[in-house]
């Protein structure tokens, strides 16, 4: 990447299936635009999350995270989001204190009628992560920088 | 040094009692090894062997996880505070019988040397025991014993905080002997020794040193107890008790939780609160 061109951040989206990966769908056939920089995997309940799954999107490049969620009271498994809420904040206050920045880690809630709010949700993580720069790894030596991949892990 | 020949005098005689009347098979407590001349972790038959037990401020080893090889078995076991605390926590995972065990709690724990949590330390009896050993310590005199501590890693700039831990994780030569020491990291296979997904590679990574740290204090968060045994055995002197030193912290602050006081509460990640903080939440 030269110098003159802005930071594009490779943000991993983990989006849960019953609601906010209907609300990309709902802003897509909406024709609502939003930032092409977010790479969505479904996940089947947010509560699937386990923190692993963050800290390997990390290690393979991912300049900032997305998680969303349906709203507390709306999960489809009736409590998988408030579990997952405690795991996220306990999650979040931890990497903040190793010292990974505080805009990199995105929570979010986003019903699936929220097209409209989802847009908004990516555009908001999208500035916050442009706002930290690029990720450098834990151990700060960089990722390679090819298009359309996910830098792959250093051996 | 008069405290700790108190309990161990105290805990020789309810050992010798238990032996004595049958009621245990084995007595799990403090000792030196036939080899070496350090305080191990030695387990007594015959009551003539009794002599053999010690509490000294060397004793710095978790006994709690040697329950769960005697599962099924009656032993007796010593128990600090901490330990206490996490035959607490193995109740409430429901890992152990509660009517197999029984406790020899030590009461007004004198401290270990050498271990820093014992400077943070505000529970120094023992919250579960059959028998008490040493004596009650009042609320006053553990205040006054608690070393008003600053963390200084809080007070430095993310950047810093980045560039401590990787200091101190560069070091680390992933021997799990900081899983070993801990009561908690109980897994029959660890994350660390999958292969399928294999989350930590072997070869010599600073992010998988991170990876493994993190992820450690993940599963810790909400039960550790801040005993201070994964720092105590570490042998390269890495600050590896900070990430869950904090997660206690942050429990204890946003969701008022503490692990180990009470054998009846779940763990913190097993429940939730409809009114829970979201804390570092998009609006």
């Amino acid at each position: 990447m030269s110098d003159t061109q802005e930071f594009e951040p490779k943000i991993a989206a983990f989006l849960c299936t019953w609601c906010s990966y209907a609300a990309a769908d709902l802003a897509g056939s909406g024709r609502i635009q939003y930032p092409p920089n977010i790479r969505v995997m479904r996940v089947p309940c947010t509560g699937r999350m386990d923190p692993f799954l963050i800290i390997k999107a990390f290690n393979m490049g991912a300049d900032g995270i997305l998680v969303s969620g349906c709203h507390p009271g709306d999960c489809h498994y009736l409590d998988g989001n408030l579990y997952a809420r405690r795991r996220f904040v306990m999650l979040n206050e931890l990497l903040q204190y190793a010292g990974v920045k505080d805009n990199r880690l995105n929570f979010t809630w986003c019903s699936a009628s929220e097209g409209k709010r989802f847009a908004q949700v990516v555009k908001t993580t999208v500035k916050r992560v442009k706002e930290v720069g690029p990720w450098q790894g834990f151990d700060g030596q960089g990722f390679s920088k090819k298009e359309g991949e996910l830098a792959g892990e250093k051996v | 040094m008069k405290r700790y020949e108190k309990i161990t005098k105290e805990i020789r005689e309810v050992a010798k009692e238990l032996l004595e009347k049958n009621e245990v098979e084995k007595v799990i407590g403090f000792g030196k090894g036939l080899i070496l001349d350090e305080i191990g972790p030695i387990f007594i038959s015959k009551p003539k062997d009794i002599k053999r037990l010690e509490f000294t401020p060397e004793a710095e080893m978790s006994l709690a996880k040697y329950l769960l090889n005697y599962k099924g078995r009656n032993v007796a076991i010593v128990a600090k505070p901490c330990d206490s605390r996490a035959i607490a926590s193995y109740l409430s995972e429901n890992l152990i019988n509660r009517d197999e065990v029984k406790i020899i709690g030590i009461n007004g724990c004198p401290g270990i040397e050498d271990n820093t949590a014992c400077d943070e330390c505000d529970i120094r009896n023992a919250v579960i025991a059959d028998y008490y050993v040493g004596e009650k310590m009042t609320e006053e005199d553990i205040q006054k014993e608690l070393k008003d501590k600053e963390d200084k890693i809080e007070k430095m700039s993310p950047q810093e905080r980045m560039e401590y831990f990787r200091s101190e994780f560069e070091r680390c030569t992933r021997c799990y002997a900081c899983r070993e020491a801990c009561f908690i990291c109980y897994c029959e296979e660890c994350f660390t020794d999958s292969n399928q997904p294999n989350w930590i590679k072997e070869s010599v990574s600073l992010n998988d040193n991170f990876t493994y740290h993190i992820m450690r204090a993940m599963h810790m968060a909400g039960r550790c107890v801040n005993c201070g045994a994964c720092e105590m055995a570490c042998p390269e002197g890495i600050d590896v008790r900070a990430l869950e030193a904090k997660m206690v912290r942050v429990a204890d602050e946003l969701f008022d939780y503490r692990a180990g006081v009470d054998p009846k509460q779940k763990t913190l990640l097993a429940e939730y609160d409809v009114n829970d903080s979201e804390k570092g939440f998009m609006d």
